[in-house]
């Protein structure tokens, strides 16, 4: 079942990549960005995924299953899920900074077309 | 100092800076001058740790912490490490020391801003400051991808800092865009390697991949050097970087330039020569010279032709980090002894151009090129100062660029890549050409019709800066043999014994076998290539000068300023890498 992750996480991938090539709508570039970014997550935390395992918590651990197996592996990876939690901080800082940017630009030019801020060409 | 002492110093040079960026806002509040004191003595004693650090390393040891002691376990590192090797620690020592020399400049020339301005502005410099210190410090490839992360941040930020120009605003939706999408080929390399080999760490992962090289590592490989290539603003991922240099005030450029960007080569070098090693027969270092020979003459010819002066400066920093990658391609210990004078070389004529072009802006509101002229007459300081980073940039001896260059030349003759050579002189005689076009037309030629004004002379922070900075590239120029011996030739050594560095990283501390570098100063082939080619440079400036306008249309549909534009170049060079990488 793993791969259906895989598969969504590739085309979440490209439909945000088709949106920042080819939208010039400023919110649909810094949306397409986002999606990239979510897939990205999607994609690590199935990468972390191991058959039967269980959330890597090795307190209290849950019936039939002592702390000792788990460590030795049945646990999903906690490593790419950290990589996740980190990048997902990250992720909403650059999305802030996206949009404050975005909107001071409305401000400015009265448009979202990314075609009419060009002035910085050649 | 011990050797012990001074690695579990190592995260010392970074928290300084992190916790001066904090208190910058705040001491805004005391007076307005506060934050930028703060800021100069943050950078000053993360730069006193790392010269202590600096005599143990360049003799070839290498110190290595691990954050909160959690050491690996039979060579397997779960702790985030960081690890001085030459060639992070000049990356390091010169960040700290031209930083703090930038904040003095801004000092003078942003001085009248608010202390609202003035406590962001410093909490952002302190902040790229201590994310390009830390990645050239740590040993940890997850650790690097938030290094990169904060440094982005802060660019964006800065890059924007003017926030009533329009054009300050569509240059940081750009670099916010690309810088956005190399971000997650980093994140995405970084996992692919974590998924491969089960490491993070730079040492345990070149031992995982010494004696196997799996597909996935190479995917990864092509996404990690992609994506740090942008942030290097290598053709053709470079989309942001002229927009962001031309937007960004004097000393936001120079930082840019001569260090921010440097953080891509720095870490593409410490993948391609550390962590992958060389010697699988992969096509990574072909795929460098090529990429580096695009940037180096594509980023000389459209600065040959641009009339804004910190554009110009901006394509020549394109053409400047293509030389870097040719250098570090070469493979050989001149090739990369070369590249890593080069990054020093760099850091320093381009932060004093810069310097120099904002010192223009300031004192007379002129930013292009047809607006200026004449200006050596009122201020023949500056012309001074803007000729000597001309000559280092141009590679005319006694300055310091003649022997990077010098040393990167000989390491392609003498593996006999004849045709890299040749491109990497013509790219020399362009970038001659167009620096020299600009000092002749904002300095000598006959100023415009229209009388420029005058607000007011150099300030003293700008003139310590200048004059510090065009000493720097003299003494770099005068003394090769000793910052050879003593700077370039280690960090070339590290570079070349990734199973030293990898062993040092995991065991706390190491040593890196001594490499012999040597140069020949009066060597008649690079004095008589010197002087050729500033024949040759001559009538090429004067064709620009006559006919460089004609090329605008040209210009312009490639450049088209359109941000989907550049993301699709930044999109087709990640996928033409990945597919020769993986192929």
């Amino acid at each position: 079942m793993i791969v259906v992750n895989y598969l969504a996480a590739v085309s979440l991938f490209s439909m945000g990549l088709y949106a920042v090539l080819t939208k010039r709508n400023l919110l649909k570039i810094v949306m397409g960005l986002s999606l990239m970014e979510s897939s990205t997550y999607l994609f690590l935390l199935s990468l972390a995924y191991r058959a039967r395992s269980t959330a890597p918590v090795l307190l209290n651990p849950p019936h039939g299953e002592s702390a000792s197996a788990l460590a030795r592996g049945d646990v999903a990876d906690p490593v790419l899920q950290n990589f996740c939690l980190t990048a997902i901080v990250i992720g909403v800082a650059v999305t802030g900074v996206f949009l404050a940017v975005a909107v001071r630009l409305v401000q400015h030019y009265r448009t979202l077309d990314a075609d009419k801020v060009r002035e910085l060409r050649g | 100092m011990s050797r012990a002492l001074l690695s579990s110093l190592l995260p010392l040079t970074v928290a300084i800076p992190i916790t001066g960026a904090v208190l910058c806002p705040l001491a805004a509040r005391i007076s307005r001058f506060a934050p930028m004191v703060l800021s100069v003595i943050a950078l000053l004693s993360s730069g006193a740790l790392l010269v202590c650090m600096a005599p143990k390393v360049y003799s070839g040891r290498v110190l290595s912490h691990f954050m909160g002691h959690w050491r690996p376990i039979s060579s397997h590192a779960l702790g985030i490490s960081f690890a001085a090797d030459a060639w992070g620690l000049s990356f390091a020592l010169i960040t700290a020391f031209l930083g703090a020399l930038l904040i003095l400049y801004t000092l003078s020339e942003l001085g009248e801003l608010g202390p609202k301005e003035l406590g962001g502005y410093s909490c952002l410099f302190l902040l790229l400051c201590a994310a390009l210190i830390g990645s050239g410090l740590t040993g940890d490839l997850f650790n690097l991808f938030v290094w990169f992360e904060v440094a982005a941040l802060a660019s964006y930020a800065l890059t924007a800092f003017f926030l009533e120009r329009p054009i300050a605003l569509e240059a940081a939706f750009k670099i916010l865009v690309l810088t956005t999408i190399a971000s997650f080929a980093i994140f995405l390399g970084a996992a692919l390697i974590y998924g491969s080999t089960g490491a993070l760490d730079f040492g345990q992962i070149e031992r995982s991949l010494a004696n196997r090289t799996p597909a996935v590592a190479l995917v990864a490989l092509g996404l990690l050097v992609g994506g740090f290539a942008t942030k290097a603003g290598i053709v053709p991922f470079h989309g942001w970087l002229p927009d962001a240099h031309e937007a960004a005030p004097g000393p936001v450029s120079a930082l840019f330039s001569g260090l921010m960007v440097n953080l891509g080569i720095v870490a593409i070098a410490r993948i391609v020569f550390e962590v992958f090693t060389t010697s699988h027969g992969h096509d990574v270092l072909g795929l460098l010279m090529v990429l580096g020979l695009v940037s180096a003459l594509g980023g000389a010819l459209f600065a040959l032709v641009q009339d804004d002066l910190k554009r110009l400066l901006a394509y020549d920093t394109i053409s400047q980090m293509g030389v870097l990658l040719v250098g570090l391609s070469t493979g050989t210990s001149s090739g990369l002894a070369g590249a890593s004078y080069h990054l020093i070389d760099h850091a320093l004529f381009k932060a004093l151009l810069f310097l120099c072009a904002g010192s223009i802006v300031h004192m007379t509101g002129a930013t292009k090129l047809s607006e200026m002229g004449g200006l050596a007459r009122r201020y023949p300081s500056l012309a001074g100062a803007f000729v000597v980073g001309v000559a280092s940039i141009s590679g005319i001896p006694p300055f310091n660029g003649y022997v990077s260059l010098g040393l990167i030349h000989d390491a392609l003759r003498s593996s006999g890549q004849f045709l890299p050579f040749a491109v990497m002189l013509i790219a020399q005689i362009v970038t001659m050409a167009a620096l020299g076009r600009a000092a002749w037309q904002a300095f000598v030629a006959h100023p415009s019709n229209e009388e420029l004004a005058h607000n007011e002379d150099l300030r003293p922070g700008m003139i310590v800066a200048l004059t510090a900075l065009a000493l720097g590239c003299l003494a770099f120029g005068i003394f090769p043999t000793f910052a050879l011996s003593h700077f370039a030739a280690p960090a070339a050594s590290a570079l070349l014994h990734p199973g030293d560095y990898g062993r040092a990283v995991l065991a706390s501390g190491g040593a890196i076998p001594k490499l012999r570098v040597s140069f020949d100063y009066w060597n008649p082939g690079d004095l008589v290539a010197v002087a050729s080619t500033i024949l040759l440079a001559i009538p090429c400036a004067m064709l620009a000068v006559s006919k460089g306008h004609t090329t605008m249309a040209v210009r312009r549909r490639i450049q088209d300023g359109s941000v989907n534009d550049y993301a699709s170049y930044l999109v087709s060079g990640m996928l033409i890498m990945l597919v020769v990488l993986a192929r």
